[in-house]
């Protein structure tokens, strides 16, 4: 990728469920906060990548409802509806093509549909799979049982990683944690997707993110601190139809790994101080260890059970609480990159990791880690 | 920085017709993909990238169909992304495989959709609901009522007539009647459109678009990897997009943003793409058009927007012949998108058009010398617009 590109504005936000702004306000109020989180004003921005999903946001073209709000009007906009962390990939790449000096990303995953799961069933194919019926949760499900077919002792570390995540997730955001539990309670919840139990997931949640990013050049005139720079970029996708696949490997993943280390020359996890992946389902977490090159699936239990993944540990892991804190589907993903962006800028607030330098951020989204997207990123001066 | 070189080097175009029932939604994908490699004389496995072009969910009837086009496109393990920008989705994706390449990131990339809007039921009664649910979705709006209004604005603005409207109907029908590929290629006469039935005055039966099904592609390649493998390419000079808002209140009455007549941010769109390929005298400097109007008499403020002329001033230069095959600045040879609307990729065709056209590979309705070219898309409730300046 041509030249530096660096987040230099960050904002996540999660209204509270007696928050009272419509969609529309919510998504200019997180523009706002990523503006001001980096200093910008939205007369500044040159051009901008969206990302929602129609099905959820209950509107044929998604994109058009928040042109406005994100200050799309006049302005360059897309929309990546595939993914959210797709939106931040394109706002790199429209920097590094040299046509803009800088990109506002936003998404969003709004909860008003009846029902959430019913609205993900639509993004099954007509014939073969919709009548089964199969949601994104379903799939989730179909991965774990895989592994625990594969793997023997999986849930254990699977439940472990949930319980390190809602303690991290408790410490970072209190006011939004949903409780931290005993594992015993975490392996015997009700059954949601079997071999998933309610309590090993996170309902979904209403969120938003936004980020800033602009060019080494750009940021450097403006005297922008605390830059997120990305060092490495990676992004691949799995077949359409789940039975073509083998939901026990992520060959997606490790093409987007190769990616993104391979243009930070980075070799394996080490080098990081601090990671924030995908976990929809502590499996997933797990999946994303072996793809992203942090411990193989035969260590898994014992690496989880050393606290090498949790706060303190070598490489921690998803200190923001992950997904299994906070789920806001369609954007979950992106929020990941946000966390490790702050990290690396020294504005993680209360999960901050001292002196972070260089971050792994890790997204995936649809059924079963469809889509999956690697971005290494480092903080200090450019 | 001036963005590197990106060439494209093959498009494919699948027959676009009312019904595809030989071809399901990802085979009719693969169609215009098989076409466009073999245009480009490469093979699905040297594709770093693929950019996929889908407008909305519900003409398919599948959220993120997108997905289940990832094998027809042969995107497994790699980059893959999807863009949507309504009826503009194929000019925003062309354009975002232009970004891939332009990066850095990429040196040759696939760009493909496919539509079934023939078969999606009744795409009004689905477009309706890219409305705002609460302000503007019960009006009852619908693309067609929608750009009706434009019209009515331009009649009292500018003095357009439905004579106006039927002239350019006239001159694409017959245009497209020399495209194998187009949709309606049946020859109207004028009478024949005045004839036709309202369907939301004034815009008439024969004044509209059809609901096409069919797929596009068109690869790309980094000016580097064109010369290392000796390839024939045609050059992307210009690229951009605007927008306007989302509310159709707001182009209209005393407070307005944009009037609903023009296409303000069509022409702020087109003001970026020239700039960047160096164009400062568009009616002098470009050869041939191939502008997304779905509706003629959208074709008049397309035609403006483009800067070919002052706003109002294509009325006369249309009955003068100025916009025909053989005219000065040839618009929408192909027959352009009021005969042939598969909507993922309408936008997606206008670019792949003027690029055979650059090329001297239109057939009969080549444009005679044309080197250089322009293509424009449409999308949301005219509120997203793409525009591309592409060469020989």
């Amino acid at each position: 990728m041509n030249g530096e590109i660096g987040v230099a504005g960050v904002a996540i936000h999660a209204p509270p469920r007696t928050d009272s702004r419509s969609l529309e306000e919510s998504i200019y109020a997180v523009t706002w906060a990523a503006l001001r989180d980096g200093g910008f004003d939205i007369d500044d921005v040159e051009g901008i990548v969206v990302a929602g999903n129609d099905e959820l946001d209950g509107r044929a073209i998604a994109v058009m409802m928040a042109s406005g709000p994100v200050g799309g009007v006049d302005r360059d906009i897309l929309s990546t509806p595939s993914a959210a962390e797709h939106a931040f990939v394109l706002a790199a790449l429209r920097i590094a093509s040299g046509q803009f000096a800088n990109q506002l990303v936003v998404a969003w995953n709004p909860l008003e549909v009846d029902s959430f799961s019913d609205a993900l069933k639509v993004g099954t194919d007509p014939y073969f799979h919709r009548a089964l019926p199969q949601d994104e949760l379903a799939t989730h499900g179909l991965q774990a049982a895989v592994l625990e077919a594969k793997v023997p002792g999986v849930r254990e570390a699977a439940t472990a990683i949930v319980r390190k995540n809602r303690i991290q997730g408790a410490i970072a955001y209190p006011d939004r944690s949903i409780g931290v539990m005993e594992t015993v309670f975490i392996a015997s919840g009700r059954p949601t997707r079997w071999p998933l139990t309610d309590t090993m997931v996170a309902p979904p949640a209403f969120g938003l993110v936004a980020m800033i990013l602009g060019s080494k050049e750009y940021l450097s005139g403006r005297k922008v601190k605390n830059v997120s720079w990305i060092r490495g970029l990676g992004w691949a996708t799995e077949p359409g139809f789940i039975g073509d696949r083998d939901l026990s490997t992520v060959p997606s993943l490790d093409a987007a790994r190769k990616q993104a280390y391979r243009a930070a020359g980075v070799k394996d996890a080490s080098t990081f101080d601090v990671a924030e992946i995908a976990d929809a389902t502590p499996y997933q977490e797990l999946l994303a260890y072996e793809g992203l090159g942090i411990c193989k699936r035969n260590a898994w239990i014992k690496h989880v059970a050393s606290g090498a993944t949790a706060r303190g540990g070598k490489l921690p892991v998803n200190l923001s609480g992950g997904a299994l804190s906070f789920n806001p589907v369609f954007c979950a993903g992106l929020v990941r990159i946000a966390e490790a962006a702050n990290q690396v800028r020294g504005r993680a607030g209360n999960h901050q990791v001292p002196n972070a330098r260089r971050a792994l951020a890790h997204a995936a989204s649809g059924p079963a880690m469809h889509y999956n997207t690697v971005v290494v990123m480092e903080g200090g001066r450019s | 920085m001036k963005p590197p070189r990106v060439g494209i080097i093959g498009i494919g175009q699948s027959e676009f017709k009312a019904r595809r029932d030989d071809a399901n939604y990802p085979e009719l994908v693969r169609e215009g993909v098989t076409l466009a490699l073999a245009d480009a004389k490469r093979e699905l496995k040297d594709m770093d990238a693929v950019v996929y072009s889908l407008a909305p969910d519900a003409l398919l009837g599948i959220g993120n169909a997108e997905r289940l086009g990832v094998d027809a496109v042969g995107a497994r393990n790699k980059r893959f992304m999807r863009i949507n920008t309504g009826g503009a989705t194929g000019i925003s994706s062309v354009i975002t495989g232009w970004t891939h390449i332009a990066s850095g990131e990429c040196d040759i990339v696939l760009v493909a959709g496919a539509d079934k809007v023939g078969e999606s039921g009744d795409s009004q009664t689905i477009l309706n609901k890219i409305w705002d649910p609460t302000y503007e979705r019960a009006l009852p709006l619908g693309t067609i009522t929608m750009l009706a209004m434009s019209a009515v604005r331009a009649m009292h603005k500018y003095g357009l007539t439905e004579e106006d409207m039927a002239r350019v109907t006239v001159k694409n029908r017959a245009n497209a009647a020399k495209n194998p590929k187009a949709h309606l290629r049946k020859v109207v006469t004028m009478q024949e459109v005045m004839a036709s039935r309202y369907i939301a005055w004034p815009i008439k039966l024969l004044d509209a678009c059809p609901q096409s099904s069919g797929g596009a592609a068109v690869v790309m390649a980094s000016e580097k990897y064109i010369k290392a493998n000796k390839l024939d390419a045609v050059w992307v000079s210009g690229v951009g997009h605007c927008s306007e808002s989302y509310y159709m209140g707001d182009r209209m009455g005393k407070k307005i943003m944009a009037d609903h007549a023009d296409a303000h941010a069509l022409a702020r769109s087109f003001e970026r793409s020239y700039k960047m390929a160096g164009i400062k005298n568009p009616t002098k400097q470009v050869h041939v058009a191939e502008l997304y109007a779905p509706f003629s008499n959208t074709e008049y403020h397309a035609i403006e927007a483009a800067g070919v002329c002052k706003l109002g001033g294509s009325l006369a230069m249309m009955r003068e012949g100025f916009f025909d095959l053989g005219g000065k600045i040839p618009v929408n040879p192909s027959g352009g998108t009021l005969c042939t609307n598969a909507i993922a990729v309408s936008a997606l065709v206008r670019a792949a058009e003027v690029t055979l056209q650059v090329w001297g590979r239109a057939g009969e309705h080549q444009v005679k010398g044309a080197r250089v070219g322009i293509a424009s898309g449409n999308g949301g409730d005219h509120q997203f617009f793409g525009t591309m300046v592409i060469e020989s």
